[in-house]
């Protein structure tokens, strides 16, 4: 076998090449490196070389705090070197491959073969062409089959990674759950695996041994005639029956970064990112992150500080935004904010929250955000109805909505953003006709104030998207519409949504239907994702690059059927090919919340006590024994 | 109080564009701790001049930037803490303090000097240049805020030397006159009838005063 050390840039000539192609696509400067805090260490010194690959484009990739975490990680090693590489843009990956200039890494430019350790995140399904173009741009076989003794290893992580199936063919090894930690040990056994000269094979049966490591090619899947799986067992010893997700008990003393690199070009998000906790006890149905990242964690507020102080600093960032799936319910948001506020006044920085749940938009805290920048309100009710909230299980009320956007319109917003979500179970036209409702009632909100208040007039833009049943939810057996319904449903919104100061919104709902039949596809699905890519489909995210058709094509090639994936209400019989994954949240729990789901029946938020989703086992939710919050549950909750 | 800072825009980041630039170092000023001045408003940022733009593709080997400050600070610390702060392909490479009545660096800017490092050069080529330089005329069509102008950059032309298969020029560059390098290798190449060969230019100093008395601009 054979690691490659590192001396091997790309040669003189692939430079000078890659210079010429540089002036010729557009916004270049994605693919300069040599940011502010980026990290170039000596290839020489470094006994495991790690590229952290994004399958999407810079400016999205540079957004990603995950990327930023374990690039930070990796490189606070002595032994380690962390790289990054994204997906090049069209133009850039054309000219690439027809001047013959492999993938590279922004930091040292060293192409993509030359790492010893190849990782992709995974945070959308229809990013996975992206991965084999990668691949393919780096000079690497695609499927893991015609590279058996060949390195880089590959291998993913990131949400997507809870149903890896789809990937099986092309990745070795998959990392389950929270990465700081098994991050380092992944790391350690392909080094010492490399010192010791083992065979590739070798190095990832031990890796298989290693908590939350998934090694495809150690388990093989048999199907029904129908097409359903049949069974899924490991082939080797090496390998675990049941893949344990890994979560990391103790968020304060994670690494975090201090430190990250700066874009020079403008990115999605372009500012420093505190995420101030991990989790989210809600429950709503159709959520993925929230059972994933269970149980809810947070930092502590020395830790936070500490960690603001170093990445303003480090960064001279002007903003700063908390982030967590559920950052109103931070423990101590109001003191953080009024904290993060008075230490940043003099220097012009301003602290934004991104995702706030209505029901505890604390009046203050808009008041404070705002004292130093104003940002459009955004808020998700979901769905149009009281009765299909509860069948979500999204905690919210009318009042709640209603009450929130008078207090921002009081504080002077007159821009909100509505999400909402369309196809999702049990609903009807008349949840359609509530999201009608819903935005009517917002401006009537605005014109209910006294007129002096009146700015430049009410925007309230709906935004509905296509639902898609994801795994580890309880809807995890749900049929998605069909894309005829969709577009029925779409047409009627657009008809309810016909109304001054509101805008509406929609989603491709072709593209909802691929994402679900990956989502929640199995191993054959990788084939599906071989042959779209091989039609040409990459991108698949940007409008302008996908191609349904190419896509349909592929599944018949494959001799699959989309509708099996995306349509198909799953009997609880059947043997998903996720099963054999244990997130903590258990399928009996996910059984329980579906059934409940049917009846529109709530389901408190957890911090009033626990519900018993499965993670209480592992002893590492701190809510089982002390569940924080003692008051009277939510309105919704009354009902339960 | 004020400080002029001269800074190399290096060859890896010819890419990017002039508002990349700024947005560089503005961040890199609110890393260095130094007592920076803010625009007002309701999104402050803070306050800094170019001389002149770079446009993308270009690097820069003197570039110069002056930075109004709210409280005084010695050229060496300011120097020190300025450096610290910055990428290292973004070097600053000395820096002077003027008093606030001191012009801003854009007004005195007359002209640059360039380099064109070309990847081969046309036999004679150093023969060619000589002739095109006779012209008492050059005329060409500019770009200027107000459309494309037929104009004659031969009195924007102030030096050419060839050494090597590199050219270096002096060309003005300010409000009432520039010529860009790129208008004057497109009418040298038009005069000679060649195709014109691929080529890295840089933008080597900035430059004040009147031809052919011309100073590098961050001693005005
Ligand atoms: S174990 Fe109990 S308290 Fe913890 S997340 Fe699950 S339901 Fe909530």
């Amino acid at each position: 076998m054979n690691f490659c050390k590192g001396v091997n840039r790309l040669n003189k000539q692939e430079l000078m090449q890659l210079e010429k192609l540089l002036e010729q696509v557009q916004k270049p400067a994605r693919y300069i490196g040599g940011e502010m805090n980026a990290v170039e260490k000596d290839w020489d010194k470094a006994e495991a070389t790690f590229a952290f690959c994004f399958p999407d484009t810079y400016d999205i990739a540079m957004s990603h705090l995950g990327m930023k975490i374990l690039y930070h990680l990796i490189n606070e090693r002595e032994d380690a070197l962390c790289e990054r590489i994204c997906m090049p843009a069209a133009d850039m990956a054309d000219l690439m491959r027809e001047k013959n200039v492999p993938l590279f890494s922004l930091e040292s430019r060293h192409a993509l073969n030359h790492f010893d350790i190849v990782g992709f995140t995974l945070q959308y399904e229809m990013s996975f062409t992206n991965i084999l173009e990668m691949l393919d741009l780096g000079r690497i076989p695609v499927y893991a089959k015609d590279r058996q003794d060949i390195f880089p290893i590959i291998v993913a992580g990131g949400p997507c990674a809870f149903n890896p199936e789809p990937l099986a063919p092309f990745i070795d090894a998959f990392m389950i759950g929270d990465g700081e930690e098994v991050m380092h040990e992944l790391i350690d056994v392909i080094r010492d695996g490399k010192k010791q000269g083992l065979s590739k094979m070798d190095i990832l049966r031990t890796l298989a041994k290693v908590e939350g490591v998934y090694v495809p090619v150690l388990y093989d899947a048999a199907y029904n005639e129908d097409g359903t799986l049949s069974s899924f067992t490991p082939n080797d010893t090496a390998a675990p029956a049941v893949v344990k997700k890994r979560v990391v008990k103790d968020l304060s003393a994670a690494s975090y970064p201090t430190s990250i690199p700066v874009p020079y070009t403008e990115i999605v998000h372009d500012r420093m990112v505190l995420e101030i906790m991990r989790g989210c006890t809600r429950g709503c149905r159709f959520c993925q992150a929230g059972m994933l990242y269970r149980p809810v964690r947070e930092r502590s507020m020395d830790r936070l500080l500490e960690l603001a102080d170093a990445l303003q600093k480090s960064t001279g960032y002007e903003e700063m935004s908390l982030s967590s799936l559920s950052s109103g319910d931070f423990t101590c948001l109001p003191q953080l904010i009024s904290e993060l506020m008075n230490r940043y006044k003099e220097k012009r920085v301003s602290v934004s929250l991104p995702s706030m749940r209505i029901d505890n938009i604390v009046k203050q805290s808009l008041e404070e955000t705002q004292k130093v920048k104003k940002s459009g309100l955004t808020l998700a009710p979901e769905a149009g109805t009281q009765r299909l909230r509860d069948v979500i299980n999204k905690g919210v009320t009318e009042e709640d909505l209603i009450r929130a956007v008078t207090d921002a319109f009081e504080s002077g917003w007159s821009s909100v953003k509505l999400y909402f979500m369309m196809g999702l179970p049990t609903e009807t036209d008349e949840d359609l006709q509530g999201i009608g409702d819903l935005a009517r009632k917002v401006v009537r909100a605005y014109y209910a104030m006294p007129k002096e208040k009146w700015a430049k007039g009410v925007m309230v833009t709906c935004s509905a998207s296509v639902f898609v049943p994801k795994p580890f939810t309880p809807f995890q057996w749900a049929a998605q519409d069909t894309i005829e319904t969709v577009h029925e449903k779409q047409a009627a919104l657009r008809q309810y949504l016909k109304q001054k100061c509101v805008n509406f919104k929609w989603h491709e709902s072709h593209l909802s239907m691929l994402e679900a039949c990956i989502a929640r596809g199995d191993r054959r699905i990788g084939d599906v994702i071989y042959t779209a890519w091989k039609l040409g489909c990459r991108l698949d995210g940007w409008n302008e690059h996908f191609k349904y058709e190419k896509w349909l094509e592929a599944f018949e090639k494959c001799h699959l059927d989309p509708a099996f994936y995306a349509y198909r209400e799953r009997p609880y019989e059947e043997l998903l090919p996720w099963q054999f994954i244990d997130a903590g949240v258990s399928q009996e729990y996910l059984k329980k919340e579906n059934e409940k789901a049917k009846a529109a029946a709530i389901t408190p938020d957890c911090r009033h006590g626990c519900n018993g989703c499965g993670l209480q086992k592992w002893h590492v939710c701190d809510f089982v024994e002390n569940p924080p919050l003692k008051g009277k549950p939510h309105r919704a909750e009354v009902f339960d | 109080m004020k400080m002029l800072v001269i800074f190399e825009k290096s060859e890896r980041l010819r890419h990017i564009g002039h508002l990349d630039l700024m947005r560089a170092m503005q961040r890199a000023l609110r890393r260095s701790g130094l007592p920076i001045a803010f625009s007002q408003g309701f999104n402050p940022h803070v306050l800094l001049n170019f001389a002149a733009p770079l446009s993308v593709g270009m690097p820069g080997k003197r570039e110069i930037m002056e930075v109004p400050l709210s409280k005084g600070v010695c050229e060496g610390d300011f120097k020190k803490m300025l450096s610290a702060a910055l990428p290292k392909d973004l070097p600053c490479i000395a820096v002077r303090s003027v008093d606030d009545r001191h012009p801003a660096p854009m007004a005195s800017l007359t002209a640059a000097t360039y380099s064109v490092q070309f990847e081969s050069l046309p036999e004679n080529f150093s023969e060619t240049l000589h002739r095109f330089m006779a012209q008492t005329e050059i005329p060409a069509i500019r770009k200027t805020k107000t459309g494309m102008k037929p104009c004659d950059i031969r009195p924007m032309i102030h030096e050419t030397l060839l050494e090597g298969n590199t050219l270096y020029m002096t060309l003005s560059l300010c409000e009432k006159a520039t010529c860009k390098p790129d208008l004057f290798l497109q009418s040298l190449f038009e005069f000679a009838g060649q195709e014109r060969p691929a080529a890295l230019i840089t933008r080597l100093q900035l430059l004040g005063g009147e031809a052919p008395g011309f100073m590098p601009l961050e001693m005005l």
